[in-house]
């Protein structure tokens, strides 16, 4: 008789809901909460949700497997999905395929980075994703169980199992689950995937491998210029993997200081540019130690001062939240990529 | 009840185990491959330091990933096939 | 290979994923973060592993 982990569909005989979950557990398919039964009924009406999509799946590192799409919906059911959620999660399985974000090195890194997954366009509506108050936080079944089929999908099928390969030192709360849409509505500027090539009627999921996000909180700040001082206060982090100056960053702007930052004159480029030059680390905040460390991997200071990232276009930029004094700042892991895929729709 | 089994996939690597070829140690050239976490190079260096006692270093040469945090390039694992019989990685961490 | 016990099961899961069959020499955790001289028992314990290893 075959291994159960060589098997496609598994008879597992009359089990309830717990007995399942016990049973997941000794198989190592789950992330410590309660998951729903991947039946053959269910996977396949989440596998219907992107029958027009053939393209086929790289193989998933770090264990090296090609996934079928009733092995990933499976995942999305155990998660907690509806079935049309299924595209967005196909969608940034594929943004964390390419080859450029280093799925193998963001796994089993000692990093806490996990996998931020951002929504953008219609979709975001139709599925009820929140982009607005608390869209970091939980009360949405879309944002809470999208970022969670994700994770599964990085433990079941990447093989991403906490203590073997998963090194992470402390972990972070989002790698169970981190989805959240931008506010398109309030961001007075071009949306993430606008600003990246897509039409504005797309949907897109961009991924990116980071922590979870670092309050920006600014209540005093009058103006734009007040605001991207404390902004790049707080991104001038030298515990951050920024530091290194070899990755992508996010800075998610509240609508308030989204509006604030557009009344005098600011554009994403502007923003960028100023965050850029503001946001260097003095040496005088990093160890002898850590310096002669970052010199020996090519990160030379420019005079007393450190950069994060390697040019401004490692600051991306976008509005998300609710009504507050509030921002966010979300380091990535450093070498990785900001990685967008369109809904197949 | 049936299911599907979430962590299901095809193999991508070759079915066949990639089998070592036999090495002299004591003459055959070595790649010292750091992972360029902090004191992997430092553990290396002492590693051959030690070596030289019993056989010639001059072919025992250092290398390193270009990031600790990302893949070792082609380049540098075509290198290492080439021109060495074998290879110590030092995992600093 | 030289990897601390820690990461053994990390190396040995990543091995079995690629069916290469490692050769580890596994030293005390940690490596980063040591000075020279707690540094010079890892070194020791590395070299006579490798020493072992390779006069089998």
């Amino acid at each position: 008789m075959k291994d159960i982990a060589e098997q496609e569909v598994i008879d597992i005989g009359d089990m309830d809901v717990e007995a399942f979950n016990e049973f997941a557990t000794e198989q190592g398919w789950s992330d410590g909460m309660p998951l729903f039964v991947p039946t053959e009924t269910k996977v396949a009406k989440f596998v219907e949700t992107v029958r027009g999509d053939n393209r086929p799946f790289a193989p998933v590192p770090p264990r090296q497997v090609i996934p079928t799409v009733q092995a990933l919906a499976a995942n999305a059911v155990m998660a907690g999905c509806k079935p049309e959620y299924f595209p967005v999660v196909t969608a940034a399985l594929r943004s964390v395929l390419e080859p450029d974000f280093n799925l193998h090195g963001t796994l089993a890194t000692t990093h806490s980075c996990a996998p931020m997954v951002m929504v953008s366009g219609p979709i975001r509506h139709e599925l009820n994703i929140n982009c607005g108050t608390n869209c970091f936080g939980q009360g949405r079944q879309a944002n809470a169980t999208i970022g969670r089929a994700l994770g599964l999908m990085l433990l079941n099928v990447a093989g991403a199992k906490p203590g073997e390969m998963d090194r992470s030192t402390q972990g972070n709360p989002a790698k169970f689950t981190f989805c959240f849409g931008e506010n398109e509505e309030e961001n007075p500027w071009a949306p993430y995937h606008v600003q990246r090539g897509f039409a504005p009627t797309d949907s897109v999921v961009t991924v990116m491998s980071g922590e979870g996000p670092h309050n920006l909180n600014d209540h005093g700040s009058t103006t734009g210029d007040g605001l991207l001082t404390t902004f790049a206060g707080g991104m001038a982090n030298p515990g951050a993997n920024t530091v290194y100056g070899k990755g992508p960053m996010f800075v998610i702007i509240g609508p308030e200081h989204a509006a604030t930052l557009k009344r005098d004159g600011f554009t994403i480029e502007s923003i960028r540019q100023e965050l850029w030059k503001r946001s260097r680390i003095h040496l005088s905040r990093v160890s002898k130690e850590n310096l002669a460390t970052y010199e020996s991997t090519g990160h030379k200071p420019d005079g007393d001062w450190l950069s994060i990232g390697r040019s401004p276009d490692d600051i991306h930029i976008t509005v998300a939240g609710g009504p507050g004094k509030h921002s966010a700042f979300i380091p990535s892991f450093g070498g990785t990529m900001v990685a967008c895929t369109r809904v197949a729709r | 009840m049936r299911i599907y089994n979430p962590s299901f996939g095809l193999s991508a690597t070759s079915a066949e185990k990639v089998t070592l070829k036999p090495v002299n140690w004591a003459t055959d050239p070595i790649a010292l491959i750091s992972n360029s976490k902090p004191n992997a190079r430092e553990l290396l260096e002492g590693i051959r330091s030690k070596l030289g006692a019993h056989r010639q270093v001059e072919n025992i040469k250092f290398m390193a990933k270009n990031s600790a945090s990302q893949p070792a390039p082609k380049e540098l694992i075509q290198d290492v096939a080439k021109n060495y019989r074998a290879a110590i990685l030092a995992l600093g961490d | 290979m030289v990897a601390t016990e820690t990461f053994k099961p990390l190396v040995l899961a990543q091995a079995k994923a690629r069916k290469v069959e490692a050769r580890l020499i596994v030293v005390k955790h940690p490596v980063g973060g040591l000075n020279a001289e707690e540094l010079r028992e890892r070194i020791e314990a590395a070299t006579k592993g490798l020493t072992e290893a390779t006069s089998k």
